[in-house]
């Protein structure tokens, strides 16, 4: 019996493209940048099932899954990649096997790992861009200063509950810890405080969208902070400055521990 | 006085400062940024930060979660 998926047809980088070419703004000879790109998700709970099924389908070249949970049965609710017989496996596994259904030229590496300092450059170094989903704020400040030093973009975005946010720091201030200096206490989280499913498709779609337009070279957006409130039926766009105290990109700045 | 607090109008008494300000609104100053008229505020300061009439003040509480 011959192998089914090669009797797909194969869809190529321009179809994921074309309709991409009629935006304003956005020029055909940069498209192929998309299919060049490296492209690091950190976290793959709701934020990063949605950023990562949008890129790779949209001919992101290469991925790389960072996240060291097994899928839950709590987590079906809104992480789509996700079904009932992926239950106990690694998130970036069964992520995986997902998105290559989705874009079988997409190139996944999945790390059943745990971003921390002692391993954070070895997995996120070697990317254009990174995506940081991640459900405790202390790796989220460590990304932050490594992205700053060394220059990558990062899309942050947080959820829980019926609130979101989003920030992009394309390796100048403003950056997160402008904002937000020390994240000691504020780590809230889904089992406790809930989480509207849908919300984190959303959240990670902007995530994926903003990445997108980084890629394709149109305008980024530092300083803009995204938040949203979908129990007051709120959203915000809030113009960050950079913050001269910042203890990461201001002129006294240093380096976070985790 | 009148403030934009968030985008919205609001009169409020008895505030002088960024932490009043918070505490009237009940928002822990912990893991929250403020921003004055385009100035981000640090919290070391909150207490001692004046607000003045008129003053527009974005309270930013850091989102977690993914």
């Amino acid at each position: 019996m011959s192998d089914p998926s090669t009797e797909l047809p194969l869809i190529t980088d321009k179809e994921r493209v074309r309709r991409l070419l009629a935006l304003p703004g956005v020029r055909p000879d940069r498209l192929d940048r998309l299919r060049s790109a490296r492209v690091a998700i950190v976290g793959i709970g709701g934020l990063g099932n949605a950023s990562a099924q949008y890129l790779a389908a949209q001919g992101v070249g290469h991925l790389t899954l960072i996240d060291g949970d097994r899928v839950d049965a709590s987590n079906l609710g809104r992480q789509v990649l996700f079904g009932p017989a992926d239950i106990g496996s690694f998130k970036v596994t069964a992520a995986s096997k997902a998105l290559l259904r989705l874009a079988p030229n997409c190139e996944v590496n999945a790390l059943p790992v745990y971003l921390a300092e002692h391993n954070g450059a070895s997995l996120i170094g070697s990317h254009d861009l990174i995506l940081d989903g991640l459900d405790s704020a202390l790796p989220r400040q460590w990304i932050n200063q490594w992205a700053l030093t060394n220059g990558v973009p990062v899309i942050f975005a947080g959820a829980v509950g019926y609130e979101a946010q989003v920030l992009g720091v394309y390796g100048k201030p403003p950056c997160l810890s402008c904002l937000w200096p020390s994240l000691d206490g504020a780590d809230v989280d889904c089992v406790t405080n809930g989480i509207l499913g849908p919300l984190v498709g959303m959240i990670g779609s902007l995530q994926a969208a903003q990445a997108i337009n980084h890629l394709i070279g149109l305008a980024d957006r530092p300083g803009t902070l995204w938040t949203f409130d979908l129990f007051q039926g709120r959203s915000r766009v809030v113009s960050v400055p950079p913050n001269p105290s910042c203890p990461v990109c201001g002129p006294t700045g240093k380096e976070i521990s985790l | 006085m009148e403030l934009t607090v968030n985008g919205e109008p609001i009169q409020v008494t008895n505030v002088a400062t960024v932490g009043d300000l918070l505490d009237h609104f009940r928002v822990q100053h912990q893991a929250v940024a403020v921003i004055a008229n385009g100035d981000i505020v640090g919290r070391d300061i909150f207490s001692q930060f004046s607000i003045q009439d008129g003053d527009t003040i974005e309270i930013i509480r850091f989102v977690g979660g993914g």
